[in-house]
């Protein structure tokens, strides 16, 4: 039987786990890294018992790849290979992106990969022991072939230096890519809907309204300790608390009525606390099976969270108003 | 038709009066965020998932650090929703609490550090608004929050831990019978 291999995603990657072996056409572990082959091509080829190519100085047809490794920073390598059928790991920790992102699936396309990310699959076990031993020289064959290019020492410290400083420079691009997403997604639908809210409060008279309502609220101490009570009532909270939509609005109208001087600067931090006193109580049970608790714990944790939140809802309404004397005065 | 002009001007009134707080948070606020969250993300995957992980374990034993530094970690790393990934380090019975000091961190970070939940900003965003409006720096108002936050995270875990405990001795006896 064929041995195969099994590559899954890094820390922070996308995609797979990728599940690969040598077929009839698909024959050769390719890597596109640049420079030299990569260890990880190199490891997946020889556990396969396959040679690997390096497809940057030397021209491979897809059709014979098994799999291509490459580093691609997300605009076109780590597309052109998943669009020409080939499955592909990229080392650097991206998701589906550039012009050819929607050719990018799971099913072909695994990234942040490294060494530990590779398992052979357990079909293999008769004959890995055989394979290993006969893939060892393969590469290396392959290896000295590539020094044409200039293998010597200096090449390969410039290339290492050239890797490290491209990483880097991958790591912050993903790192952008991943805010203008939320940014995209999250911030500015909700700025856009606290504009409107704001457009609305300033512009016609409710804002006044809202101020003769609010001040008794959230312009006192007891004001503030009753509101954190009633936002911590335990069929209350789970109500008040997806998305925290409703502490964000309230958040809002606070902040306007605090910079129209109708709320005391110095309760601002008082508030923040009162008008959010049933965070998460929507999420517990969710939150709880992330943390891979037992049923037994969620059953006993809900409540105990729940009402636990009657009396710490205001108790952190007191802590921060004795932490906010002295703030602005 | 007297009507209809003031409705319309009304409307006008409106959008224009939102349009400009839009236009005031968009060049304001958002591109100081999108440098922020941008470095932080990538100090976070420079520092590896791994690495956090391996760190937090240790701190799981000692009740101070418990419900104080590892929830704060946590979000940092891990931003929500992941960080409640980390509660499976500690505790069976204590799992409930951590993910109550996490839930109570998940606003009071976003006054310093907006990446750990960016989806959820204007609780603070909103009120920093009107101190921004009365032309104060909002920084000691962020550093007073994420202080009050720490505070704040370790009698919530604390007390949800006693009560957890209990219901959890009641529920056992319960079941005996």
């Amino acid at each position: 039987m064929k041995p195969s291999v099994t590559i899954t995603k890094g820390s922070s990657g996308w995609g797979g786990p990728l599940t690969v072996y040598e077929t009839e056409t698909r024959k050769v572990v390719a890597s596109v890294t640049g420079g030299s082959i990569h260890p990880l091509a190199e490891k997946i080829a020889s556990l396969l018992g396959v040679p690997v190519v390096d497809a940057f100085n030397n021209k491979v047809e897809p059709d014979t790849i098994i799999i291509a490794v490459v580093d691609c920073g997300g605009t076109l390598r780590c597309g052109v290979y998943p669009k020409m059928g080939v499955k592909t790991i990229d080392i650097h920790p991206i998701s589906p992106s550039g012009p050819l992102s929607k050719y990018i699936k799971e099913d072909n396309f695994v990234s942040g990969t490294t060494l530990d990310c590779i398992t052979q699959s357990g079909e293999a076990v008769p004959s890995e022991p055989e394979v290993s031993g006969q893939a060892v020289p393969e590469p290396a064959e392959i290896k000295e072939s590539s020094p044409a290019s200039g293998g010597n020492q200096f090449f390969n410290f410039i290339t290492s230096m050239g890797r490290g400083i491209g990483s880097i420079v991958n790591v912050f691009y993903q790192a952008g890519r991943d805010t203008l997403d939320i940014v995209l997604k999250n911030i500015l639908p909700f700025m856009i809907f606290v504009s409107i809210m704001v457009g609305i409060i300033n512009y016609t008279g409710i804002g006044d309204l809202l101020a003769n309502a609010i001040k008794p609220l959230a312009g006192s101490l007891p004001g503030l300790l009753g509101l954190s009570v009633f936002c911590a009532i335990p069929f209350l909270s789970p109500v008040l608390g997806p998305g925290a939509v409703i502490a964000q609005v309230v958040g809002v109208l606070l902040g306007v009525e605090i910079g129209k001087g109708t709320i005391p600067i110095a309760y601002s931090l008082p508030a923040l606390f009162a008008i959010n006193s049933q965070v998460g109580c929507d999420f517990v049970p969710v939150a709880l099976t992330l943390a891979e608790a037992e049923d037994d714990t969620v059953s006993a944790g809900v409540p105990a969270m729940l009402f636990t939140r009657l009396v710490t809802g205001p108790a952190a309404v007191l802590v921060a108003y004795l932490l906010s004397f002295g703030l602005y005065s | 038709m007297n009507v209809f002009v003031k409705l319309a001007e009304g409307f006008t009134g409106i959008v224009s009066a939102g349009g400009e707080n839009l236009m005031g948070l968009i060049t304001g606020i958002l591109p100081n965020l999108l440098i922020l969250l941008t470095c932080i993300n990538a100090i976070i995957t420079l520092v590896g998932e791994d690495r956090v992980m391996n760190f937090s374990k240790k701190l799981t034993r000692f009740r101070l650090l418990r419900y104080t530094l590892l929830p704060v970690i946590s979000l940092f790393f891990l931003t929500n929703p992941m960080c409640y990934t980390m509660g499976r380090f500690v505790e069976e019975d204590q799992k409930p609490a951590f993910i109550d000091a996490c839930f109570s961190f998940a606003h009071p970070i976003t006054g310093l550090f907006p990446h750990g939940n960016a989806g959820e900003l204007f609780v603070w965003t909103g009120i920093a608004a009107g101190i921004t409006k009365l032309g104060y720096s909002t920084m000691p108002l962020a550093v007073r929050y994420l202080l009050a936050g720490v505070i704040v995270i370790f009698i919530r875990g604390n007390a949800t831990e006693f009560l957890t405990k209990k219901i959890m001795a009641k529920n056992k006896g319960g079941a005996a019978k």
